[in-house]
């Protein structure tokens, strides 16, 4: 399914952020997809299911959440390492990078959700 | 009292008991800022070379050795530092000829540029309680950034002139994406527009004020907000980084918006900075160098894009990071970037980027274990006032100290 990515804050993401970047609770926090529950169950994605969101500058799994408004083509996502990884590297004259318009499709995977350990190990390989 | 550094609003009311270096009790702080004062007991940094705890003064000669070799350093970080730190990075990036850039530069930059520059008039949050009778949250969501921002300023209080609150007194519309915590809050005066199209928003609410008929869905609502709008005695309006990414290299359409709002009656501008004392790096540089970020002293001083974190990380040959973890908040693709870069960090806490570090300097938390001053989101100064001691020294000495050292 194609989607919108959009990133945003989240006070109890930043709390957990504060706290302890490497924890579990900061990564339940952060690797998380905030999905419309039409869009989702169209796609057979259930609360909870682990999905695979892949844009033209990366791929993540992280844990789909079914969001109580809806919002048909949108996906929110915390803005984190994780969801970093779909930001285009790429920019435009003015050198701000577009983390709040991502195109991008999400489907349901049997992978699991990488830790903060894994995307470092990633990054320096 | 002491001071919260948990978001740029720099709560300054905020009550703590201690034991030793324990928390014990806290009072006025929100869910963001008691994060921010729990932090001072969990994941602490270590001092490290090459992945080897070490003295902290060996950390420190090794970072003035790299700095010394460094042909093109980029010094970046900055908005989590206070003002007295960050006028010695600015001493430290001259010294050194290297690029000098912070947060902004990815975030707010152009919007803070145009208040800093007096492009758009702005005002400080005292005055929008006192008098900001019609607001607008712009691609911000204050209630999980912002968390106190509409209970100390700007929505719920009473104000010299307006006794009567939220309730009567004050009127709030929220433009944004998501139907956020806040957006709950005001959700009779909630416009939700697509990812890109507060462009186009714009648009439509200037095509009202010329008595044009706005191409929305809505157009009624669209009228009925633009006429509350032209009523307001003091506007104010809080750009997020919502409006910041969507409107990146054409905030001449923000610009034009005030300016034409300004025709019927007073509207200040007010960026809702993030980092606690973004706000004063982005000041102290443009006082040094008339340029808020991005700035290189390899020849003099110079400035623009190529020196911006996201094109230097690609560039340097040396990252000095204080108070930031770009590796987890740059986009993946130039934090790689980053990451092949030999790095020197310093930071109160473990973060994705001083675990890439060659060298690690642990610091005090400002506010907390250090004192200094710092400009919040408005520009307004507050102190800063330890109220515990640190093993560690603040961003502040340290840098004295690698400034000593080179
Ligand atoms: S609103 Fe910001 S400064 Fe105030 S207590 Fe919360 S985090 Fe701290």
């Amino acid at each position: 399914m194609k989607v919108t990515v959009v990133t945003f804050r989240d006070i109890f993401q930043s709390e957990a952020q504060e706290l302890d970047r490497f924890g579990e609770e900061y990564r339940k926090m952060s690797a998380v997809v905030f999905l419309d529950k039409n869009d989702a169950s169209k796609a057979g994605i259930k609360d909870g299911s682990n999905v695979l969101l892949e844009s033209d500058n990366g791929r993540v799994v992280v844990v789909a959440r079914l969001s109580e408004d809806s919002h048909p083509g949108l996906a929110f996502m915390p803005n984190s390492p994780w969801s970093n990884r779909l930001i285009p590297a790429e920019t435009d004259e003015t050198k701000i990078p577009s983390f709040k318009n991502i195109s991008a499709t999400v489907r349901v995977t049997s992978d699991g959700v990488p830790t903060v350990e894994d995307l470092l190990r990633e990054m320096v390989s | 009292m002491a001071v919260c550094t948990g978001c740029s609003l720099l709560c300054d009311d905020i009550e703590v008991s201690i034991d030793g270096r324990r928390i014990t009790k806290t009072k006025n702080l929100c869910r963001k800022g008691f994060g921010r004062y729990r932090s001072l007991s969990s994941d602490r940094s270590v001092p490290k070379v090459d992945g080897k705890q070490v003295g902290i003064d060996a950390a420190i000669s090794r970072a003035a050795e790299m700095l010394r070799d460094a042909k093109r350093p980029l010094l970046f970080g900055w908005s989590c530092s206070t003002l007295e730190a960050q006028r010695k990075g600015i001493e430290l990036a001259k010294r050194t000829k290297a690029i000098i850039d912070d947060t902004s530069s990815i975030c707010q930059g152009e919007i803070v540029e145009m208040v800093i520059r007096g492009e758009i008039p702005t005002c400080t949050l005292d005055d929008v309680r006192n008098y900001g009778d019609t607001l607008i949250f712009w691609g911000c969501d204050p209630s999980s950034s912002h968390p106190r921002h509409m209970s100390r300023f700007s929505y719920f209080p009473r104000g010299e002139k307006l006794q009567r609150g939220h309730e009567e007194d004050r009127t709030a519309f929220l433009i944004d994406i998501r139907a956020s915590p806040t957006a709950k809050i005001l959700s009779g005066n909630f416009v939700q527009i697509p990812p890109g199209g507060d462009a186009d928003l714009i648009d439509a609410m200037l095509a009202v004020l010329d008595g044009k008929i706005p191409r929305v869905r809505d157009k009624k609502a669209m009228i009925a907000m633009m006429n509350t709008l032209k009523k307001a005695d003091t506007g104010v309006i809080f750009p997020g980084l919502g409006l910041a990414y969507s409107l990146r290299g054409r905030m001449d359409r923000l610009k034009a918006l005030v300016d034409r709002l300004n025709e019927y009656t007073k509207y200040n501008v007010i960026p809702m900075v993030g980092h606690y004392n973004m706000r004063g790096f982005n000041q102290l540089l443009f006082d040094e160098t008339g340029f808020i970020n991005r700035v290189s002293f390899a020849d003099g001083i110079d400035h623009g894009p190529m020196y911006s974190v996201v094109e230097a990380s690609k560039s340097c040959d040396l990252a000095m990071v204080v108070g930031s973890d770009p590796i987890s908040s740059l986009p993946a693709g130039i934090a790689k970037a980053l990451a092949r870069v030999p790095m020197i960090t310093l930071d109160p806490h473990r973060t994705l980027t001083t675990e890439l570090s060659r060298v690690v300097i642990p610091t005090a938390l400002s506010g907390i274990e250090a004192g200094g001053s710092a400009l919040r989101m408005d520009g307004v100064r507050i102190g800063l006032d330890p109220i515990v001691k640190s093993e560690y020294p603040s961003d502040e000495e340290a840098l004295s100290m690698i400034l000593g050292a080179i």
